[in-house]
């Protein structure tokens, strides 16, 4: 699984795919206040972001990937 | 909302009065190039604008307007007076639309309904059909028009490749991926990922439906980009645009205060001294520059301010180019789109400063006394010589402060035009408005409390005072009715004056009408002076039935216009001639924070009369004052006016002393004038006006207190309530 569950915390790794659509939209309504990191994400689905944009979960470090990096119009990093 | 909305908002109103004005101007004159172009840069802003935020009814509606605008500076439609008022009022609906964003946050439910009528409305009578081609391929892209500065600053300037994609909403089943699309487009400037509607609440969400849409430009040709979206040709326009270079950054307007400000912190800067007074001169400037900018609209992190702020060569360059680099983690703020034409302050903060002025200045008046005490000596002449700077910075200070709440008066001139426009197309006359002083300034008070006025005063003149051309060509005057607004100042207020040429005010008709309606008894009636009789019109209760205006009196709500005024404590004057027209005149006081009164003394102590009734002070010989019982009169200026003696208003003793003349001053209240005779007359000072507080509120007669210059207290009068 590209995305790691980890309490309130989602890791995303490498490439995540429209599989993991589902299941992080239960994660992401289920979890109080959620947080994700994204730094070792290298490709994001579109449905994944989409569903980021509307969760706004807090972004505790984001992709290092220059594409994802420029792309992504989240919040910036929590207090 | 957020700050970007604020600015929105003010600017649209601007944009909104700037068409207004350019479009009474084009029908007025049809062949007027400079009004057309305006025009149509003003619809064109406003739907560049309006583009930045979700009101689609609002940017459909302008783009419309800009779109019969382009046929009309093509001359492939004619101005008319029908498609004037489709214009108007789509301009209308647009300020009604903006305050609702402002109230509510959002258009109203029918907004879309209300655009598509607008716009059908507009296109109506349209007699060319080309009139999609007529839109530029720039206009495809309307977002493009209206990037933050932050993204105009990423995408640069000059040919650049627009791509618009918004993805089916089931393009995640096919197997699609919108997001990973971009990856393949070269030299990609800027990448926007908005939803096509407000995103649902997560619960009610389908994870596989796509609700976003995709905004791009690329530095690369279309032809390059082309091939990014082979697989989805149906949901993508590409197309190229060009962008005008940006506008350089200049932290402030070259010549302006803050732009010598900021240079001289720089000269601060490179000042010699040891590295302690260096470092305090750094942190001293940084401070000033951060202020300056955020004062410009143009905060700025603070961090980056105290880095340039080493030395001038650094600190010119960030001002010129803005921060060397942004912090990594910042995310892009939208910046403000420029710099603030106004500086917003609270009220309240207006006010303390007014009263720290007042303090400042009765503290100063103490200081007179201190200095004469001092004496003869080398000290006193220096004290004196101090006193006088003193004097002369206070007043300064004071005239600075009362001039921050100036503005003119063209705020409440700019709604006329429109209004004379459609009353007199509605009643059908022809009404040439002359406007003068526009430029004229008060008070941002006296300002909200002309406006209504004013709307009611030329209402009234278009109503009852100019008559039908018909008859006006039957008396010999040109078929069309000047109304002429006129402010200027005077006395230390403002006047505005409301004149007509029309029919006048018919005294005779003014006193039937006051019998008829059981206001004066015709004795009474038949004794006023012709003056008195048009100044009827003031009376409350007088001019609400339409019997009124079918005399030719002008009427509907005279009792309110006087009441506003003299609330702020001014007075309305009336003067007409039956047949060649009729002038009402306002004089306002120059604000409201500061009241010039006239100092009169009676029994030992000191009052005020606030200057704007006062329409005159002179000796007034004993024998010239006749009395029947307790009740005297005067003859002033060939009116007998009631006399009344201060000391006996206030309930004090009568004066004692054996004198050949009275001081009299001439109160013009509402109803007519009242001589009051005073122990003396002082001077005129300009006060801060207390209201009475506590115990002394219940105090009739008296509109507050005042500290005069030398700090002596005066008891301000409401003569009205007084007598």
């Amino acid at each position: 699984m590209p995305i790691r569950y980890d309490a309130d915390l989602a890791r995303f790794e490498a490439a995540c795919t429209v599989e993991d659509a589902l299941p992080l939209a239960e994660w992401l309504e289920a979890t109080a206040a959620p947080r994700v990191d994204l730094s070792a994400c290298t490709d994001l689905h579109t449905a994944l972001l989409q569903l980021l944009m509307a969760a706004r979960p807090v972004v505790t470090a984001g992709p290092e990937d220059a594409f994802l990096g420029r792309v992504i119009p989240l919040p910036p990093t929590g207090p | 909302m957020s700050e970007l909305f604020d600015q929105f908002v003010v600017e649209v109103q601007e944009l909104l009065e700037t068409a207004g004005a350019a479009l009474l101007a084009l029908e007025r004159d049809p062949a007027d190039r400079a009004s057309v172009d305006e025009l149509f840069r003003a619809f064109h802003t406003l739907k560049g604008a309006s583009a930045l935020f979700d009101m689609a009814p609002f940017t459909l509606l302008v783009h419309a307007g800009e779109d019969t605008l382009s046929l009309l500076r093509d001359g492939r439609r004619a101005m008319t007076p029908e498609l004037a008022d489709r214009l108007f009022r789509a301009l209308d609906q647009c300020a009604r639309w903006v305050a609702a964003l402002e109230e509510a946050g959002a258009l109203p439910a029918d907004a879309a309904a209300a655009a598509e009528t607008l716009v059908r409305g507009m296109a109506g009578g349209e007699t060319t059909t080309d009139a999609a081609a007529s839109a530029g391929e720039a206009d495809a892209f309307p977002w493009v028009a209206a990037l933050t500065d932050t993204e105009r600053a990423a995408v640069g300037e000059g040919a650049l490749t627009a791509i618009d994609y918004t993805p089916d909403p089931e393009c995640f089943f096919t197997g699609d991926d919108p997001l990973a699309l971009f990856r393949r487009v070269p030299d990609l400037r800027l990448l926007r990922v908005e939803p096509t509607e407000p995103l649902p609440p997560l619960a009610e969400m389908d994870p596989y439906r796509c609700l976003l849409r995709f905004r791009a430009l690329s530095g690369a040709g279309v032809e390059a980009v082309t091939p990014a979206f082979r697989s989805v040709p149906d949901q993508v326009r590409i197309g190229s645009v060009a962008l005008a270079p940006m506008l350089a950054p200049s932290a402030a307007p070259p010549g302006s205060l803050a732009a010598a400000m900021l240079d001289e912190q720089a000269r601060i800067l490179d000042l010699p001294g040891n590295a302690a007074e260096r470092d305090s001169r750094r942190a001293a400037a940084a401070r000033a520059v951060a202020a300056i900018l955020t004062a410009l609209g143009r905060a700025t992190e603070r961090a980056a301010v105290e880095a340039a702020c080493t030395d001038a060569h650094t600190l010119r360059r960030f001002l010129a180019d803005g921060p060397a680099e942004k912090p990594a983690v910042a995310e892009p703020r939208p910046a403000t789109a420029a710099p603030r034409r106004v500086l917003r302050v609270e009220p309240e903060r207006m006010d303390a400063l007014m009263a720290l002025v007042g303090e400042l200045s009765v503290v100063k008046g103490q200081l007179g006394p201190l200095v004469r005490r001092a004496g003869d000596g080398e000290m006193a002449r220096d004290l004196k010589s101090f006193e006088a700077r003193l004097d002369g910075l206070v007043g300064d200070l004071r005239h600075a402060a009362l001039r921050l709440r100036l503005l003119p008066l063209a705020r409440v001139f700019d709604p006329l035009p429109r209004l004379v426009r459609d009353t007199a197309r509605r009643l059908d006359k022809t009404v040439e408005l002359v406007l003068e002083g526009a430029e004229t300034e008060a008070d941002k008070d006296i300002l909200d409390v002309l406006g209504e006025p004013l709307l009611h005063l030329v209402r009234n003149a278009l109503d009852h005072g100019i008559e039908a051309p018909e008859r006006r060509a039957a008396t010999g005057k040109p078929p069309a009715g000047t109304l002429r607004v006129r402010a200027f100042q005077d006395k230390g207020g403002v006047v505005v004056e409301v004149s007509d040429d029309g029919a006048g005010i018919d005294p005779a008709a003014m006193r039937r009408a006051a019998v008829a309606k059981g206001l004066l008894e015709p004795d009474a009636a038949a004794a006023l002076s012709d003056d008195d009789a048009v100044r009827l019109v003031f009376a409350p209760g007088f001019s609400t039935a339409d019997s009124v205006s079918d005399l030719s009196g002008r009427g509907v709500g005279m009792d309110a216009v006087r009441a506003a005024v003299e609330r702020a404590g001014g007075r309305v004057e009336i003067a007409s001639t039956p047949g060649s027209g009729t002038r009402v005149r306002l004089s306002l006081p120059l604000t409201l924070s500061i009241t010039r009164v006239v100092v009169v003394e009676a029994a030992g102590s000191l009052y005020g009369i606030p200057v704007a009734l006062v329409g005159g002070v002179q000796r007034v010989p004993r024998a010239e004052i006749r009395g029947v019982k307790r009740a005297e009169s005067v003859v002033l200026r060939d009116r007998v006016v009631p006399l009344v003696r201060l000391r006996r208003l206030l309930g004090q003793p009568g004066d004692e002393r054996v004198r050949e003349a009275d001081c009299v001053v001439l109160a013009e209240l509402g109803d007519g004038p009242v001589a009051v005779a005073v122990d003396d007359v002082g001077e005129r000072a300009d006060v801060v006006l207390r209201p009475m507080t506590g115990v002394l509120r219940s105090l009739s007669g008296y509109a507050g207190t005042a500290v005069l210059g030398d700090g002596r207290l005066i008891l301000v009068l409401d003569l009205r309530e007084l007598l």
